[in-house]
């Protein structure tokens, strides 16, 4: 009914000056741009207020104001009962100068943003390839290997949980079964192996999604330039490293630095694996934010504020530097 | 798929691609399928042997799972809150972004800007004081407070999502529906939004699946058992079933099923919807 509507105004509708009066109103009340178009852009005070107000109620409450609480509470601590006290930058000094665990934290972080994130997108770009290059059942495998990125990290963790388990997970009855037995181990229980085991899931679970990315961006790519390269005998590996990889770069950019974000807020998969254990082998800043709010016995909110602020400004420092990168590569290549 | 020259010859050339294809699409379906076999059996049968079929299947593993365990609980406390919470969040968040796209106003810049600007804050940096927070409205341990709390945290990417849709659409057909005596709230309701439509579905698969899977919010706003949404249930069904990993593996596969029913009716829908905020 309503879409009649629309079509009947696409019919009907045509550049309509608004009545001069409109106009002249329009400049007394100070209004800068000339035209008509400018004139319809404007609204009245209370349709901005019916069209803005209840999501920015929303947005500020929920929000807005938690964002300037946290950083509020990272300058105290905060016990239960309304305790709260003024210590400056008391956390932060804590934070950066004695606690351990928390370097242990930005260090596990760290090696799983870099080493996932590029698994992530080459591995995602291997697989576009392989469907792009007119592997049989192409439309329906890529619908196969992205259900992963469907399911909750609660069901994937679960599930790899089990993968790995010392007694009859598959990871060791597949060593046992080709004769490697001596390799077998309690993967999510050894310190040595546990974060990579962890990172072995997050990059089976987003695969896909980069997969998926890459075969739309590839699919986009104008068809000439392969066939001018397919004329020129190029062989499969010069087109890839000197034709794919450099038309992709907006691509490739993008998602390294939505893979890298992601990863550096990393906190489900790792909380439901293995909780940040074994012996701290796992632990990421995220983790360690919510055990000492929540697991640990200081009841202190304000040191763990501290760590989200501090982790925060470092995550928006990279974003500004990458995409600050991403822009000029950009304006170089076209 | 039809390439080109036989189609049965293609692929010896190829068996090395071939290979890799087929392996990898054992690796990210394979462990659905392993567990899919397991719910059906029972633990016992599963530690004789943990790889093989069910056999009888014990479909009455199901009924189990919902009737004697909280199950359907969490079930509908999930619906509630996804259900409620995406549909707040296309209504508000598509009258942002229509606003956003059609009007001009002074603070337009500063609006957009802090509403987009949610895309980038990490859970972690809002979770805290949140949890302050909603005890002070009184909303902590309530389905409500999680909404309103999803609505909020999501609200930059629909935003984000439906702008740039609403940009596109014509300003001369605002201009025509104006003079046709069209309130701004009609000319939103009845042409923006039913032109926008497919912006729409793209935001509602992407923030359904989301919420759905969330566990992060919920897992510390959300601490009573009869509050609890479905991946919290799933934690707390594992941790007191831990030994029974058949009937662990039924209650996996109760939260995988919707999920993949849904996939197989709507799979082009929601892989748009899943990759929206990365497709530029």
């Amino acid at each position: 009914m309503s879409g009649s509507d629309a079509e009947v105004l696409v019919k009907r509708g045509g550049a309509s000056a608004p009545p001069a009066l409109v106009r002249r109103l329009f400049k007394l009340l100070g209004g800068s741009g000339p035209g008509s178009a400018v004139d319809a852009r404007r609204a009245a005070r209370s349709t901005l207020f019916l069209f803005l107000g209840p999501a920015l109620l929303l947005y500020l409450a929920f929000t807005v104001y938690p964002v300037l609480r946290t950083f509020w509470n990272s300058f105290h601590t905060i016990k239960p009962h309304n305790v709260e006290e003024f210590i400056g930058l008391a956390n932060f000094h804590e934070l950066l100068a004695k606690d351990v665990v928390f370097w242990k934290a930005v260090g596990n972080t760290a090696i799983f943003a870099i080493v996932a994130t590029i698994a992530d997108v080459v591995g995602g770009l291997l697989l576009a390839l392989c469907l792009f290059s007119g592997a049989p059942l192409a439309k329906l495998l890529r619908v196969v290997w992205f259900t992963p990125v469907l399911m909750s990290y609660v069901v994937v963790g679960v599930i790899w949980v089990w993968i790995y388990d010392y007694d009859w997970g598959l990871a060791n009855s597949i060593l046992r079964s080709v004769g490697l037995g001596a390799l077998e181990r309690s993967w999510l229980g050894d310190p040595h192996t546990a974060l990579w085991s962890v990172m072995i899931t997050h990059v089976w679970k987003w695969l896909g999604f980069n997969m998926i990315v890459f075969l739309a961006a590839l699919h986009a790519l104008p068809g000439d330039v392969l066939g001018a390269a397919e004329l020129d005998n190029c062989g499969w590996l010069a087109k890839l490293v000197y034709i794919i990889v450099p038309m992709l770069r907006p691509t490739i950019l993008n998602l390294l630095i939505l893979s890298f974000v992601g990863k550096m807020m990393i906190f489900d998969l790792v909380w439901i694996m293995t909780g940040g254990g074994p012996l701290w082998s796992t632990e990421t800043v995220s983790t360690y934010v919510y055990k000492r709010a929540f697991d640990w016995n200081t009841f202190d909110l304000g040191y763990p504020s501290a760590i989200a602020v501090l982790w925060f400004l470092i995550i928006l420092a990279f974003v500004v530097v990458l995409t600050q990168l991403l822009r000029q590569r950009d304006r170089l290549e076209f | 798929m039809r390439g080109s020259g036989p189609l049965w010859l293609a692929p010896l050339r190829r068996s090395p691609l071939l290979i890799f294809i087929l392996l990898y699409t054992v690796v990210s379906g394979g462990p659905f399928i392993w567990v899919a076999l397991m719910s059906l059996r029972t633990t016992p049968e599963i530690f004789a042997s943990p790889y093989s079929a069910p056999s009888p299947p014990h479909f009455e593993k199901f009924v189990d799972a919902w009737t004697k365990s909280n199950y359907s609980t969490y079930f509908w406390n999930s619906t509630i809150v996804v259900v409620s919470a995406v549909a707040l969040l296309t209504l508000i968040g598509a009258m942002v972004a229509h606003c956003l796209a059609r009007y001009r106003f002074r603070g337009h810049r500063l609006v957009r800007f802090v509403i987009l600007s949610g895309m980038i804050l990490p859970p972690q940096l809002l979770i805290l004081s949140l949890f302050q927070i909603l005890l002070e409205f009184r909303l902590y341990n309530t389905l409500v407070g999680l909404i309103a709390v999803y609505v909020a945290g999501h609200l930059g990417m629909t935003v984000y999502i439906l702008e740039g849709f609403f940009a596109q659409i014509p300003q001369d057909l605002f201009d025509a529906a104006q003079m046709d005596g069209y309130s701004d709230l009609e000319i939103f309701w009845r042409i923006a939004l039913p032109i926008g439509a497919p912006a729409l579905f793209t935001a509602v698969t992407l923030n359904f699946i989301i919420l759905w899977n969330e566990f992060l919010y919920a897992v510390v706003l959300l601490t009573e058992d009869d509050k609890r949404t479905l991946p919290l249930g799933i934690m707390h069904f594992m941790g007191s079933h831990q030994l029974d990993i058949g009937m662990a593996a039924t209650g996996l596969m109760i939260a995988i099923l919707p999920v993949i029913l849904l996939y197989a009716f709507f799979s082009e829908m929601m892989i748009k919807g899943m990759t929206a905020g990365a497709a530029r």
